[in-house]
């Protein structure tokens, strides 16, 4: 699980058709079903602003990992050991996976990935060694420099060993849910060729030795800082996805051509494809609004504010642009604001530990009204820790049946003065009965928060203004205040005690809450474990905790679905509505681009264009 | 004159430091964790790397500290590493900066050609027609703000009548940017209108002065043609405050290029600047805070050694 970075500010929209979800045994690949493929043609795709890929190692560290870096770049070129995505449906797509599905033995503590047949561009093929390469540099520097780390593979994997080219024997620590290992830690892997065994002064063995793989790890860290050279790199050209870099600028402009030794299920019916960078959403807009012979964008995007309204039950509205037809990009993920349990601020932290409280500020927020309105219909609401679209396995009945806190204000005043509030409409509400306010309330308290949040995301802005006015109703006063993105997440995003940061907050929104990738199990240990560093409230419940950890270690559904169904009403954070990534705008002729996967990665191999 | 530049010399060493001193010291007083807005709460996955990033960067040392250790660097000609954009500082303000001086400077250049015979004709034809939609001309661009007339040249000249592209070229190096000049009139128009309206203003205003000054009676008295007396005389004295106004709008006129780049996707110094202060990105914008200043100083200077040459009763 992580959080979405600022490449996710894409805007707001999408409505759309989330067909229901296969289950992840019967993935397939997202072969073209419309029109003649025709060979040869250039697509472009348009970046997000100020959303450049700048990293080629796909061990890709903190600083650098994001949808720009990972799904957009890295991936076309290096294939994840596991492909996870088959357009709507967030599950593994045993078609595009490098490997079969693992087989778990000795009641799930050895681990088998058996290797399909594939190749590297150098004719080398990839084998198990690669993937061990993978897993010891992760052993080695994963805890510091790997971006998406899980505690893997330590103390998960105790041993591992390769038995031949094809096949690798994992021995876990204890036996865990094999989706959870699946979906959370072998998801991490992207076997790395052999050429890139290596430093500055020759070859090296990581691959075999776990000691050697800090130094490697430097030299392909700094060869990945070198952007100028990745075109002409003897390293980056190895690759065994079904595109080869044969462009880059530093200043995000991408081109790539098929790797004609790809040996997947799709080869590329491209000749070309580039990606484009962009400074504003608005810039992006004329070029789609107004190509010229220079520039002119294949699949790109509409800025929020130039997007009209979806009609009710239709699943896009209206499209602006002729010659382009719209879908919209959903991610998998869950959308949240924070409330500070922690805090040090007077006996606030006391005020959100309260259960009614924070059911109360649910039961104000009208994320109906928010989709409807500056979501302009293209959104779903956040019901709980599981996302509610895509439909997934993984989501109980109970949340399927929609969020347990309809914006209901007379609820919201009636859970406040049963607890010893007067509340106070358009004034401050106070505790006027310590006894029923709770722990560490004192009377005369007053309900007035600060609560900064992103700036530059008008649908966030519009939400908060709304919840503002309906808790000021209420007497609860809510001082906002617009921050950037870096800036809110970097002080209200982590666990502040555990991450010691600063305390003295009450409330904040980034905007974009969470993606369950390259973690796909939308299971709550990084998020909602007490102590979690980044459990950014500081929600802290044994029973969550209990039943999270069964999450881990048992592949019976109904453990998820109990966790969830405690969770959801427990509002850890408050659920607000899940923005789509972008709304896709896809010249008519070219076929393929839909449906977009909702790991937000792409697959040029499958775009073509028909006459 | 000699000792004057030194003076000016020693004074611009004295601003740098400030500014950079003042401008490091409100950067590190923005809440928060810097690990963690560079890197995403998905670092506290690892709080590892949290400790090797203060560690790289110097943010486990007092603010003081740290300022002294970028200064010791700058001196050395390093102005540091952007982590946000995987490139030094040097090489992102060398892509960066030609690209904007080109946009800037030849705005400019056709700003001040274009602005100063049309404050003379102002002048000269003062309260008659060409006076008026002169000045109504330069009102309505002055106001204008240059994101609003970007887009409306857009809309006109790029969708309504496709006869320029709607983005600025692409593409690294200066190279692209003559290869494909037709992409970049509708950029150079927008900031070249806009700094006609500032600069007619002061043109016109300096020639009605000077007009009224005795030598230009002198020079009439004497037989001079109108146009003598108008391209000898007046016009040399009336680009004093287009030169200073020149010198001065540096730092202006780089921030009219933000909001144009950001329009036409022109990727320059000044959206550079706006995009990184949103991600904390201090190594890029001290770069560039340097850059500016330094811009700012020379640009003042060059005003004063103008007022010399344009003006020989200056002396210093």
């Amino acid at each position: 699980m992580r959080l979405r970075p600022k490449a996710f500010c894409g805007l707001v929209i999408g409505a759309a058709c989330m067909t229901a979800l296969a289950a992840c045994s019967s993935s397939s690949s997202n072969v073209p079903t419309t029109g003649t493929p025709e060979n040869g043609g250039v697509a472009t795709f348009a970046e997000l602003p100020a959303t450049t890929p700048n990293y080629i190692f796909p061990f890709t560290s903190s600083a650098y990992i994001s949808v720009s870096n990972t799904n957009l770049f890295q991936y076309l070129m290096y294939r994840p050991l596991f492909w996870f995505g088959s357009g709507a449906s967030p599950t593994l797509n045993t078609s595009l996976s490098l490997a079969n599905y693992p087989t778990f033995s000795n009641g799930g503590k050895t681990v088998t990935i058996t290797l399909k047949h594939y190749m590297w561009s150098n004719g080398t093929q990839v084998t198990a060694q690669n993937v061990m390469f993978w897993i010891n540099m992760e052993a080695a520097v994963g805890q510091v420099d790997y971006g998406a780390y899980t505690n893997f593979p330590n103390p998960v994997v105790t041993s591992s060993k390769v038995v031949s080219p094809t096949e690798l024997v994992l021995t876990l620590n204890k036996a865990y849910n094999s989706t959870w290992f699946l979906y959370n830690d072998l998801s991490q892997i992207t076997p790395m060729p052999e050429a890139w065994d290596r430093t500055a002064s020759g070859p090296s063995s990581c691959s075999t030795d776990v000691s050697d793989c800090s130094a490697v790890y430097k030299y392909l860290n700094a060869q990945s800082m070198n952007l100028s050279g990745y075109v002409s790199s003897p390293l980056w050209s190895v690759v065994d996805g079904p595109w080869k870099l044969s462009q880059f600028n530093s200043d995000g402009y991408v081109a790539m051509v098929p790797n004609k030794s790809y040996s997947g299920p799709v080869k590329p019916h491209l000749s070309e494809f580039e990606e484009l960078p962009f400074t504003t959403d608005a810039a992006e807009y004329d070029v789609l609004r107004a190509p010229s012979s220079s520039s002119k964008i294949d699949v790109g995007y509409i800025p929020s504010q130039d997007l009209p309204a979806k009609p009710a039950n239709a699943a896009v509205g209206t499209n602006p642009l002729a010659g382009y037809s719209l879908a919209p990009w959903y991610q998998w993920g869950i959308s949240f604001y924070t409330m500070n349990e922690q805090d040090t601020i007077g006996d606030h932290g006391a005020i959100i530990k309260q259960l009614y409280f924070r059911q109360a500020m649910a039961y104000l927020m009208n994320e109906q009204a928010v989709i409807d309105g500056p979501l302009k219909g293209y959104a779903f609401p956040t019901v709980g820790p599981v996302a509610s679209q895509p439909v997934t396995q993984w989501l109980s009945a109970q949340l399927k049946s929609g969020t347990q806190f309809p914006y209901d204000p007379a609820k919201a005043k009636s859970l406040l003065t049963s607890h010893g509030w007067t509340v106070v409409p358009g004034g401050t509400t106070t505790c006027t009965d310590p006894s029923l306010c709770g722990k560490g309330i004192t009377k005369g308290s007053g309900l007035s928060f600060t609560f900064p949040y992103v700036s530059g995301l008008a649908w966030v802005q519009a939400e908060l203004t709304q919840l503002q006015s309906n808790a000021a109703a209420l007497g609860i006063k809510l001082n906002l205040k617009p921050e950037p993105f870096n800036t809110v997440v970097a002080g209200y995003s982590g666990n502040c005690v555990v991450a010691k940061i600063p305390c003295n907050w009450d409330m904040a929104d980034w905007g974009l809450g969470w993606s369950f990738a390259p973690d796909y199990l939308p299971t709550g240990e990084t998020l909602f474990l007490c102590g979690a560093i980044a459990n950014s409230g500081g929600y802290c419940d044994s029973s969550d905790d209990a039943m999270i950890d069964q999450t881990l270690t048992s592949s019976n559904l109904s453990y998820m679905y109990s966790w969830e169904n405690y969770l959801s009403p427990q509002l850890p954070v408050e659920w607000q509505p899940n923005a789509p990534y972008q709304i896709t705008e896809v010249t008519d002729n070219l076929k393929g681009v839909t449906p977009q996967e909702t790991t937000l990665a792409i697959t040029p191999e499958n775009w073509y264009y028909v006459k | 004159m000699a000792l004057y530049l030194v003076r000016r010399l020693f004074q611009a060493i004295v601003v740098l430091f400030l500014v950079t001193l003042i401008t490091f010291a409100l950067l590190r007083a923005i809440p928060g964790n810097v690990a963690a807005a560079v890197m995403g709460p998905n670092v506290y996955r690892n709080p590892a790397a949290i400790k090797l990033f203060d560690q790289t960067y110097g943010f486990n040392k007092p603010w003081y500290s740290q300022f002294l250790l970028w200064l010791g660097h700058l001196l050395q000609g390093n102005l540091g590493y952007s982590w946000d954009l995987n490139q030094s500082v040097a090489s992102l303000l060398g892509q960066r900066l030609l690209k904007s001086g080109i946009l800037v400077g030849i705005a400019v250049i056709l700003a001040v050609l274009i602005a100063v015979p049309i404050g003379m004709l102002q002048a000269v034809r003062r309260n008659k027609l060409a006076d008026h939609f002169f000045n109504g001309f330069s009102t309505l661009f002055y106001a204008m703000p240059s994101f609003l007339l970007g887009l409306l040249l857009i809309l006109i000249f790029a969708i309504k009548f496709p006869i320029f592209p709607a983005e600025a070229p692409q593409g690294l190096g200066v190279g692209v940017i003559f290869g494909n000049f037709n992409a970049m009139i509708l950029p150079i128009a927008t900031l070249t209108l806009i700094t006609i309206a500032l600069f007619s203003r002061y043109s016109r205003s300096a020639v009605l002065d000077n007009l009224t000054e005795d030598y230009v009676r002198t020079a009439r008295a004497k037989g001079a043609s109108q146009r003598r007396v108008l391209f000898r005389h007046v016009m040399r004295n009336s680009l004093i405050p287009v030169a200073t106004l020149l010198g001065l709008s540096l730092p202006q006129i780089f921030a009219g290029a933000l909001i144009t780049e950001s329009v036409f996707n022109y990727p320059g110094m000044g959206l550079l600047f706006y995009q990184q202060a949103q991600k904390q990105d201090y190594p890029t914008l001290l770069g560039i805070v340097v850059v500016v200043a330094l811009a700012t100083i020379i640009g003042s200077l060059l005003a004063d050694i103008a007022y010399a040459v344009l003006d020989p009763r200056v002396r210093y």
